[in-house]
């Protein structure tokens, strides 16, 4: 057994050599090593997989001769495919080694099956099946369902985590990974395939794992299939990423659309909060503008909001469920409360916004009485300390 | 295996002409007709490979064929071509048979290169155009690969329009919503290469089951002649629901699933009706039958069959069967989805119809002779009424009686067996075997068939007996011209030899010399498989009479 860890150590540095230019001296001998090493490690997948105790000693073993990126246990059942494609891909394998691997990947109908049946082809095909299906495509559909591109990546990213989670390691290291991960990414895709994750998280995208399933019989494991403690364990993760770093996340807030916020809102508690914190930010930086009749920002280099986006999201909320419209006038509430209370407009953000909320809710005489902001306000004094209105 | 002899029939410029029309497939014409030419492409493709692959290196394929390589890359970027069935294997292979494990020269260097990229476009990158390298560093960056990236995505895509195209189902009036009909025709194209994608196939199922507001057909023929041709050869499953509403919508597919049925039973030495009846199940007709649209179209397309053969006697018990096969189906489906008989035969006296269509199981031996006599003078009365007077209501009687041929068998069993209502049963069987009577040749039938039933009646009950005894009806077989008499005769006295006392002594020696001189064999051989089948399924007492049964199916097996 000793010895197949030490084997299993070997992946790492076979995938990393495959990627480099290392392969420019391998000849046909060398690839055929290569390609026998990966089906013995497919071979150790098929065997172990149904043994947790193998499965998380050798996927210890494989972390443990870490550089990036992270592999885990699951990978051994990849490894023809990520090996084949990645020597395909480079280009510095001389003409030799790449015919070999070509016969390896394609074998001609003489040679017989190929280590991984099926897998060039189907590829191929869904390939096709992308492109064509893609042509019928209609607009996104209503938030919050991703669209299938980005949900892939959803599925893809949560599955990886959930493999992560399986194999016990620390969070911070865990986090740093998911950041050096999504930095693959520009920044706004980033924050959508992470929405998109929260999303299917609450959706329930089946207890499938990711990777290609054509091989036949599931792998699904008892003690590993997808359950809530499971999902709670991710949805921890990518808040960790995300509200672990404010301009980040401020970035995130204002990026996605108001109601895919509020509907993540709805069903996180840490989003609600963070979220509401931040719109609290924003919103005590708005000034009133008795001469406009509005709330302006007080600095217009900042990234800050302008009323009518506080005012849109905070409709947003109260549009969603239940908890969170209560949540969030509560908030606002509070919020008035800790201003001096006072009802009427122009005086304080708060109360604003609680007498558009109600406006959209109920009678809409209130909006009529105290409507717009062409109603010049005689400042009250000793209130606002917001208010950098100048007293005569 | 001159390589010379092979190039003629290529036809390379062609398939060039063809791939430069096509383009990457991107107006409705050139998709339609990209759909029209896959399988000959693919064939095509194949045949190109078998003339590549002894090449070594790209030089000689390329002195060969010098556009080789600009057919082989148009062709790898028309999605259509790729995802069919097995094109874009060959399309590998042959791009395989081009790359030089050990360049010569320059033009080989570069075909290696042109080669890699046509691959790694195929295999590696998760955009089919454009470079989204940030998808792909994403991916890699999880431990996945494109193949991973690609089975989820077109998972999704497929679930999202599914959804789409059911929400329409339900959302009707709501045009902002609405998916126009000119969108599902157009998904139904995009669909054509991919029907053996095992993915795809919820999609499938919702397109056949999806009927927007126009009575005109929104599907694409070409879709649903790929889906036909694939149910047919097995190369994808469907649920029920789908292939019967293929068949409803599409009479073409109806009538190729229907011939495909009879090719396959044609095809196939027939041993026993248990295989036949296995056959036909599969074929999911009958099944499809209890939908009266289709049932009646089957039954037109065995009816022309019939005629065409002239009434071989295969066909007929082929229809006899799956007559039998639908009746089951029919009598299981839940009692408030069926359809009344009435629509299943529209033209036909309903008593008679409902006299027929009870199963012989369902009643009591004792009531049968009965029941057949009922059913004898409804037919009597019908034929012999003078509006009946063209040959083609005479034929579609006629047929209709012997779809139902199990209460025949049974009639003729009867005549020997229980002796009940003899003259009622034995016009029956004198109609089936001889309808007509414009020259009184149905009348002279019975006369002479109940000479015959009276010869052997008189001799049934007796244990020793020879050839000479029933050498009067055994003349009547071998001697007459008449063919309705001839198989009459046959039948009568098949089933002498099975059921009566000394019968089954000089059976082989009988049916032997019968099969020797005239061609009754093959009647003989299906009316003993049908008693079997018979047998099998309601169980006859007389082992005796099985066990001489089985011996006759073999030794006529060998002659048929």
């Amino acid at each position: 057994m000793e010895v197949v860890r030490g084997q299993v150590e070997q992946l790492p540095v076979l995938l990393a050599v495959s990627r480099s230019a290392l392969v420019r001296d391998w000849d046909s001998l060398t690839l055929d090593r290569a390609l026998e090493w990966t089906r013995y490690f497919q071979h150790l997948y098929d065997r172990f997989r149904a043994r947790p105790q193998l499965w998380e000693a050798l996927g210890r073993r494989l972390r443990r001769s870490q550089p990036y990126p992270l592999l885990s246990f699951p990978t051994l059942g990849r490894c023809t495919q990520l090996l084949g494609l990645a020597l395909l891909e480079n280009r510095a394998l001389p003409p030799a080694a790449c015919r070999r691997l070509l016969h390896n990947l394609l074998p001609p109908p003489s040679a017989g099956t190929s280590p991984a049946p099926g897998f060039p082809e189907v590829l191929v095909r869904r390939k096709a099946a992308a492109c064509l299906l893609a042509l019928s495509r209609r607009p996104p559909r209503r938030p919050p369902v991703p669209e299938p591109q980005l949900q892939a990546e959803a599925q893809l990213l949560l599955s990886r985590l959930q493999e992560e989670g399986q194999e016990v390691g620390e969070a911070a290291g865990q986090v740093h990974w998911l950041c050096s991960v999504l930095e693959q990414l520009p920044q706004p895709r980033a924050f959508e395939v992470v929405a998109a994750a929260l999303v299917l998280l609450k959706q329930g995208r089946g207890t499938e794992q990711a990777g290609d399933r054509d091989r036949e019989g599931s792998s699904s494991l008892d003690g590993y299939q997808a359950s809530t403690a499971g999902d709670e364990c991710t949805a921890g993760l990518l808040f960790s990423w995300l509200l672990g770093n404010q301009e980040r996340f401020s970035a995130f807030c204002l990026y996605l659309p108001y109601s895919h916020l509020a509907f993540l809102a709805g069903h996180y508690s840490q989003l609600s909060r963070s979220y509401l914190d931040l719109l609290t930010g924003w919103g005590s930086h708005l000034i009133y503008d008795p001469l406009q009749g509005r709330w302006v920002k007080s600095c217009i280099d900042k990234a800050e909001l302008a009323w009518e986006e506080l005012r849109e999201r905070f409709i947003c909320l109260c549009q969603g469920s239940t908890l969170l419209k209560e949540q969030t006038q509560a908030a606002l509430q509070l919020l008035r409360t800790q201003d001096g209370d006072f009802k009427v407009c122009g005086l304080s953000v708060w109360t604003d916004l609680l007498m558009e909320g109600e406006a959209m809710g109920h009678s809409p005489g209130v909006s009529q009485i105290f409507g717009g902001r062409s109603l010049p306000f005689i400042l009250i004094s000793g209130c606002m300390p917001f208010l950098s209105f100048p007293i005569g | 295996m001159a390589q010379d002899t092979t190039v003629p029939k290529l036809n390379f410029e062609y398939w060039l002409d063809k791939a430069v029309e096509w383009g990457q497939a991107t107006t409705l014409e050139s998709q339609k007709d990209v759909c029209l030419h896959l399988p000959q492409l693919q064939e095509f493709l194949h045949q190109l490979y078998e003339t590549i692959k002894h090449l070594q290196g790209s030089t000689a394929a390329i002195e060969q064929f010098p556009l080789i390589g600009q057919l082989l890359g148009r062709l790898c970027w028309n999605p259509f071509v790729i995802g069919y069935d097995e094109s874009q294997k060959v399309l590998m292979w042959c791009l395989c048979c081009l790359y030089s494990s050990e360049p010569q020269n320059a033009v080989e260097l570069k075909a290696n290169s042109w080669v890699r990229s046509l691959l790694c476009h195929l295999l590696c990158s998760c955009k089919w155009e454009g470079n989204e390298v940030e998808t792909s560093t994403f991916i890699s960056a999880l431990g996945y690969t494109s193949a991973d990236y690609y089975y989820h995505l077109v998972k999704n895509m497929v679930v999202s329009l599914v959804t789409e195209l059911r929400e329409n189902q339900f959302n009707g009036l709501n045009i902002q919503e609405s998916v126009s009909a000119s969108h599902v025709n157009a998904v139904s194209i995009f669909c054509v290469p991919l029907i053996t994608l095992p993915d795809l196939t919820p999609l499938l199922e919702t397109l056949l089951l999806y009927h927007g507001g126009s009575s005109k057909e929104i599907l694409s023929s070409e879709f649903l002649e790929a889906v036909n041709e694939a149910v047919l050869k097995k190369k994808i499953s469907l649920p029920e629901s789908a292939i019967f509403s293929l068949w409803l919508r599409h009479l073409p597919s109806l009538e190729k699933a229907t011939l495909h049925l009879l090719d396959r039973l044609f095809s196939i030495q027939l041993n026993s009706l248990e295989e036949v009846a296995r056959v036909i199940k599969d074929s999911l007709l009958p099944q499809a039958a209890s939908h009266p649209a289709i049932f009646r179209i089957v039954n037109e397309i065995f009816k022309n069959a019939l005629v065409e053969t002239e009434g071989a006697s295969e066909v007929m018990t082929i229809i006899q069967v799956f007559t039998q096969l639908f009746l089951q189906a029919y009598q299981n489906e839940n009692k408030q989805r069926k359809f009344p008989l009435k629509a299943y035969f529209p033209h036909h006296h309903q008593p008679l119809v409902r006299g027929l269509v009870r199963r012989p199981f369902e009643l009591p031996t004792t009531y049968w002779s009965q029941h057949l006599k009922h059913i004898s003078d409804m037919l009597k009365a019908l034929v012999e009424d003078t509006n009946i007077s063209s040959l083609t209501d005479l034929f579609e009687i006629w047929f209709l009686v012997a779809c139902f041929g199990e209460w025949l068998d049974i009639a003729a069993e009867q005549l020997l067996k229980a002796a009940v209502e003899p003259d009622a049963v034995l016009w029956l069987l004198a109609f089936y075997y001889c309808p007509k009577n414009e020259n009184q040749q149905r009348t002279e039938t019975m006369v002479e068939a109940q000479a015959v039933y009276n010869n052997l009646m008189m001799v049934f009950s007796c244990a020793d007996l020879s050839v000479k005894d029933l050498e009067a009806a055994v003349h009547r077989i071998t001697g007459i011209e008449q063919c309705c008499n001839q198989r009459l005769t046959t039948h009568l006295l098949t089933n002498f030899l099975l059921f009566s006392a000394g019968g089954h002594k000089i059976a082989q020696e009988c049916i032997c010399h019968i099969a020797e001189i005239t061609d009754t064999s093959k009647e003989v051989y299906y009316l003993l498989i049908r008693t079997a089948y018979r047998f099998n399924n309601s169980g006859e007492e007389n082992q005796r009479t099985v066990k001489l049964l089985n011996e006759l199916l073999e030794k006529l097996t060998s002659k048929v």
